[in-house]
Formats: C-alpha cells, structure tokens, sequence
C-alpha cells in the first residue's frame, strides 16, 4: 500500500487493492462529500489523502485521460467557474495548498450554501455568489489569476469565459474548459460542437493547445486546455 | 484612486502589458493618489451592495469630489453605467475603453506594488471576510425567496399523492383479508378509511351507526354483507394495526387538503394574473418547472407552452418531425374546454397571454389581477370564435350559404392486383423483334460504308 505523486505536482496515486487518484487533504480528519479518507505513514509523518473520484469531478477525469498539463499546482491562485456545491473545488484546494488561492464562483443559492461550509474549512477558496455571466460585479474580490477552469454548462460558456479571461487572466495564463455537447447544442454531433466551440474561443484570443474527451466517464464531454495570450518566448525579435 | 504618469504610452494599446510587468515599471506609469480604508467588514459590504446596485455609497462620493475635482482630468472606470452614473450625479467626465480594460489589468496584476504598506497576506484576508460576509448577505436576502414555498408547496403535494395512493392500496389489500365485501361496496378511498377507523372488526358492523359517512341503502347493504363475510377472522392486534395504517391515511389526506389551500393561497399572492389565466395547479407547476417566477419570466411563449414535454420536444427535433404542441398547459382549464382540432392553437394563445401575465407578476409593483382578467375575457370570446367557425361552416349565416361539395359517388370496389405475386423480373430486357431488325439495318449500312472507304 502505497501513495506516489502523480506526474502532475500536487496529484498522487495510490497502489492498493484497488489503484486511486488521492490529493493530500489539507484538513485532515475531514471528508467533503462522504469521499474515502486513506492514512499513510511516510518516513515517520502521518499523512492523510481524500480520494477523488473521475464520475463525479471533471477535472479528475481528465487527468484520468490523459491530459498533457492541468496547470493548477501548489501556490497558483484558480478562477474556478461553476464551482457548484465545492467538490471539486475542494480537491483543488488541496493541490494548491495553503499559499494558492482559489476563487470559487457559483450563480445557484442552494450549491452556494454547500460552497460556503466548505470554504469555512478552507481558507484558499474564496466563495464568491454572483453570476459569472459579469464578472465585473465580483471584481473586487479577485485579483490576477494564473488558471481558470470552467465547468459551467451554458449554451454561452465561451463568452463567459473569455469575459472573464480579460478581467481576470494574466498573460501567458492557461484555462481549462469542460464542454458538455448536449448543452451547447442537442441536435447536432458532439463533435461538430467542439470544433465550433473552439473556433469561438480562438476568436477571443484564447488559443487552444489541447482537446481531450472523457470517455469512458462521461458521455459527449470534452476538455480543452489553452493559453491566453501567450508570452512572447524569449530570443524571439 | 491612481493617476496615470505618463499618458503616451496609453496609446498603445497592445504593448501596454509590458509596462505592468515588474512593480517599478508599474511605478512610472501609474502613482497611487489615494488610498481610503473601510473602518470594518459592515462599512465595506454596505459599498460593495451599492455598487452592484450601481449607486455611489457616501464614502465614494467624498472622495471623488475632493480630488478628481480638483484635479480636473478624466476618471477611467472599469463599469460602463457606474461611470454613467457619476457623471450624472457628480458631474466628472468618465473615460471607458480597451485602453481602460489594459490598464485595469495591468494596474490589477501590479496591486500589491502599486499600494505601500499593504502587505499580500492582508490582502487576501480581506478579501476573504469581504467574500464570506458577502456571500451570507446574498444567502439570506435573496429577493426571490418567496417563491421557493410554491416550489416546495407542489413537489410536496405529488410526494403526499403518491404516498397516499399506497397506504390506501395497502389498506384496502390488508381489511379486504377480514371484509372483503366492503372494498366493492365502498369505492370512495376516505369513506373506506372512516368506515374501518368507525367499525374496526367485523362482527361490530350490525351495532355500529354508519349514517353520517353513508346513505342509508349503501349502510344497509354493508351490514348486510358482514353477517355473511367470507374473510377471515382477525385478532385484536391486528386490528389495531390496521387501525393505525387507517389513521395515518385520514391525517394524510387532511394534510393534503390543507396543502392544497395553502397552496392556492400562495398563489394568489405571489402570482395572481398567473392564477386567473391558467389556473393554480398549472401555474405551480409551471414555476416549479423553471425553478423560480423569475427564470420563468426569462422563457420566451413558445417555450412556455411546451414546458413539460421536453423528451418529445428533442426527440422530434432530432429526428426531423412535427413538435409537440403542449406541455404542462394541457392542463388549463382553457385548454381542456375546447375539442381536440383547436388545443393546439389554444395552447398557443394562451401561452401567448400567460407569459405576459408572468413577466407583469415577476417584475410589476402592483399585485393586483385585473390585467389577468382582461386577457382572460379576450381568450375566451376568441375561444368562442373558434368554435363558431366550425358550427358556421356547416349551417351557413343569414347572409351566406355554406358551402357544400357535389355528392360524387366514387365507387370504392378494390379488386387484386396480381402484379405482387411472381417475384421474376417482367420483360424488361428481352429486345422486340422491330428494334433488332433497324439495329442490324444500321450495322449493314455502316460496314458499306467502311468497305466504300478502305477501297
């Protein structure tokens, strides 16, 4: 029985009976939302890692994947869009640590209830109740981010996105978005969707460096991982 | 509140993020002017509300008049109105452009460098209280509450209905073990329940004064069919258990009564124009299938009238056919009053009506329900209209006749078409002889023709 760190910094995988993507949990002794809790000795310290299931959380899924790079690591600070009842929201918080931030924005009161005790616990997530449709209604609680993710599910995502891409995303910063087909459009192929969805996000100078489905744990979802404005590389004229 | 240093390089709108990369930089471009602190968590959630109201708290304007004033220039904000706002209030000359949005940027990115003596830590715990208090102060005032009780009120009515359903069934199922007759006599499901609470074991039903729950023939008869009752025979016990399951039913069907009151009540309160127009079963149903009267109001009519029948509506935009016509508003009493060749454009116009009778309920002062009525009326006499179009066509009016078609007798004498039973292809490829004599004519005549040139 034992926990390795994950190729992505942050994320560990742990060998047992069963293989499992864990993150460090930062309030030990404490579950989220009823997820597995695994206690392991390493060199003398107790260490505690929550379990992060790939059905439930997309982000999880996509490491599953595959994916190249997740750009969330300890000590970056995450917008994080559609943060519903903080599920998620709470794996990342582990992965950031005590020195990253995370901005969670929900729109809905009732997931909003449940982000809030879970901030209580976590002093990295920042609630934040407002509609991420304006971002300049919440601009003064954020600062510049290094990350955003989104998982909002609206037919307008790429707008809300980008939206809050230019308040919010530094240069050479990164997003991940999770598009769900059925939600941007139910009548046409899952992957015509995608291909329109980022043609509008190249348009807003988000460009995309990498498409990832989540077979098999969700159906006709993807993830793209881009840059926002990348920096000039250095040596460049 | 910063001044711009050096207005050149503003000019440039896309080089403007290199002045923003190191704090010194940011230091040459843009000077803090002033810095004005909130005493605690209350004064700066009272700011915040205001500005997302888009007013300027007390505090703001103090600060604006004495130094913007003074210095005569242009205030660059992120918030297009919150700038409309202060010109008209203040009088300032506000700037908003991508030039703006760079520098918020850049000024945002460089925050900690740009303000002295605040260090990174308090910053974020700042804006974490601001974000907590902020986020129980929407919790607990959110403007739309209300209606969550409508919600609550409908999906709870289902849960009792179905619930009720099966305790009755098991009821029935469970007496009819001891008296099985009653269950036929008896079809009403509470007079069951009254009757057995009453009566209890069988052999009390000849001493026992049914009369305030049945007629006097349908007592008569129950008495009669205890004497000869093939049920079994129950101890005490189970009786009595089946007297509890008993009282449990009539509480529940009380409470759905009363649920069902309170329910009607709400909605004349929260939504009446809702109510007169599509009744209050419906109209709760319907705001509990968008969630909330406001994101009701947000729907456009056509998806109003097929709200409710979402895996049809799909189902036929997939495969290219007809739409459904009716959701949920098959059941106004509109709807079911007309024959079934007009509840579709019913439907249609009552949708039509009904959704401005939810905006003017979600976003009018006023809570009266005239406007509900007068719309009503209207769809009514069209109603009626309708469906004397039909009647006209075939009596005709005083001043036209209807018109009617020539009887034509068309003789429907079907007879068998022998042509389905061989499966051999017919004579399709064998050539007529005509055709394959001119063919060998045209042949011959071109070899004359070729022997003609080789000589």
């Amino acid at each position: 029985v034992t926990v390795e760190p994950h190729r992505h910094e942050g994320v560990f995988i742990y060998r047992g009976a069963e293989d499992a993507l864990v993150t460090l949990n930062m309030v030990p002794g404490h579950s989220v939302y009823g997820e597995r809790r695994i206690a392991v000795t390493e060199g003398g310290v107790k260490q505690e890692y929550r379990t992060w299931n790939p059905f439930r959380s997309k982000l999880a899924a996509a490491i599953l994947g595959g994916v190249d790079q997740i750009h969330i690591k300890p000590k970056s600070k995450v917008l994080y869009l559609g943060a519903a009842s903080g599920t998620t929201v709470s794996h990342v918080s582990d992965i950031i640590g005590p020195d990253g931030l995370v901005y969670a924005v929900e729109f809905s009161h009732r997931a909003g209830r449940d982000l809030v005790n879970v901030a209580k616990q976590r002093t990295n997530i920042i609630p934040v109740l407002e509609d991420a449709r304006h971002p300049l209604k919440y601009r003064m609680l954020i600062g510049m981010v290094d990350v955003i993710f989104a998982d909002v599910a609206q037919p307008d995502q790429s707008r809300i996105v980008a939206l809050n891409a230019h308040t919010f995303l530094r240069n050479g910063g990164h997003f991940l978005i999770s598009i769900k087909a059925n939600c941007i459009d139910s009548t046409a192929s899952a992957e015509a969707v995608f291909a329109s969805e980022v043609r509008k996000l190249q348009q807003e100078n988000l460009k995309p460096q990498e498409q990832l489905t989540l077979e098999p744990y969700e159906r006709d979802h993807a993830v793209v991982v881009g840059v926002y404005r990348p920096l000039p590389k250095s040596g460049s004229k | 509140l910063l001044q711009v240093l050096n207005e050149k390089k503003l000019q440039e709108v896309d080089s403007l993020w290199k002045e923003f990369e190191t704090p010194e930089k940011a230091n040459k471009i843009v000077k803090l002017k002033h810095f004005e602190k909130f005493q605690d968590t209350a004064e700066a959630l009272a700011a915040f509300t205001a500005l997302m109201e888009g007013k300027i708290n007390k505090q703001l304007k103090k600060v604006l008049k004495k130094i913007v004033k003074e210095a005569h220039e242009p205030l660059a904000v992120a918030d297009a109105k919150l700038g409309g706002v202060i010109k008209e209030k203040l009088n300032l000359s506000c700037i908003h452009s991508p030039v703006v949005n760079e520098l918020m940027r850049g000024i945002r990115s460089q925050m900690d460098g740009l303000i002295p003596g605040v260090e990174p830590r308090e910053m974020a715990a700042m804006c974490l209280g601001l974000a907590h208090s902020l986020s129980r102060y929407r919790l607990k005032f959110s403007a739309d509450k209300v209606d969550t009780m409508i919600v609550q009120a409908i999906s709870l009515l289902d849960d009792l209905d179905k619930e009720l359903n099966n305790y009755i069934m098991r009821c029935r199922e469970w007496y009819g073990w001891h008296f099985p007759e009653l269950g036929k006599i008896i079809s009403d499901n509470l007079t069951y329940c009254k009757c057995l609470q009453k009566v209890g074991d069988r052999k009390n039903y000849a001493s026992a004064k049914l009369s305030e729950l049945l007629p006097e023939e349908v007592e008569a008869e129950v008495k009669a069919a205890a004497e000869i009752s093939m049920g079994t025979e129950v101890s005490e016990e189970d009786i009595c258990n089946i007297l509890h399951l008993c009282t449990q039913v009539i509480e529940i069907s009380e409470y759905r009564t009363q649920l069902y009151e309170y329910l009607q009540n709400r909605m004349m309160a929260i939504a009446p124009n809702v109510t007169v127009m599509v009744g209050e079963l419906v109209g709760a149903r319907l705001i509990a299938h968008a969630g909330s009267l406001l994101n009701l109001a947000k729907h456009a009519a056509s998806t109003v009238q097929i709200l409710g029948a979402e895996k049809a509506l799909f189902r036929a935009l997939k495969s290219r056919r007809d739409t459904p016509k009716y959701g949920l508003i098959y059941h106004a009493s509109l709807v079911g009053q007309t024959s079934p060749k007009h509840k579709g454009k019913i439907s249609r116009m009552l949708a039509a009506k009904t959704v401005l009778a939810i905006r003017y309920d979600a976003f009018g002062e006023d809570s009266s329900s005239a406007m509900g009525v007068e719309n009503r009326a209207k769809l009514e006499a069209r109603l009626r209209t309708l469906e004397d179009r039909g009647i006209r066509k075939i009596s005709g009016t005083g001043k036209a006749l209807a018109k009617t078609e020539k009887y034509e007798h068309k003789s429907e004498v079907k007879t068998y078409d022998p042509s389905g039973d061989s499966t051999l292809p017919t004579c399709s490829k064998k050539r007529k002889i005509e055709q394959v004599d001119k063919e060998d004519e045209i042949i011959e005549k071109k070899a004359k023709k070729a022997k003609v040139k080789i000589k």
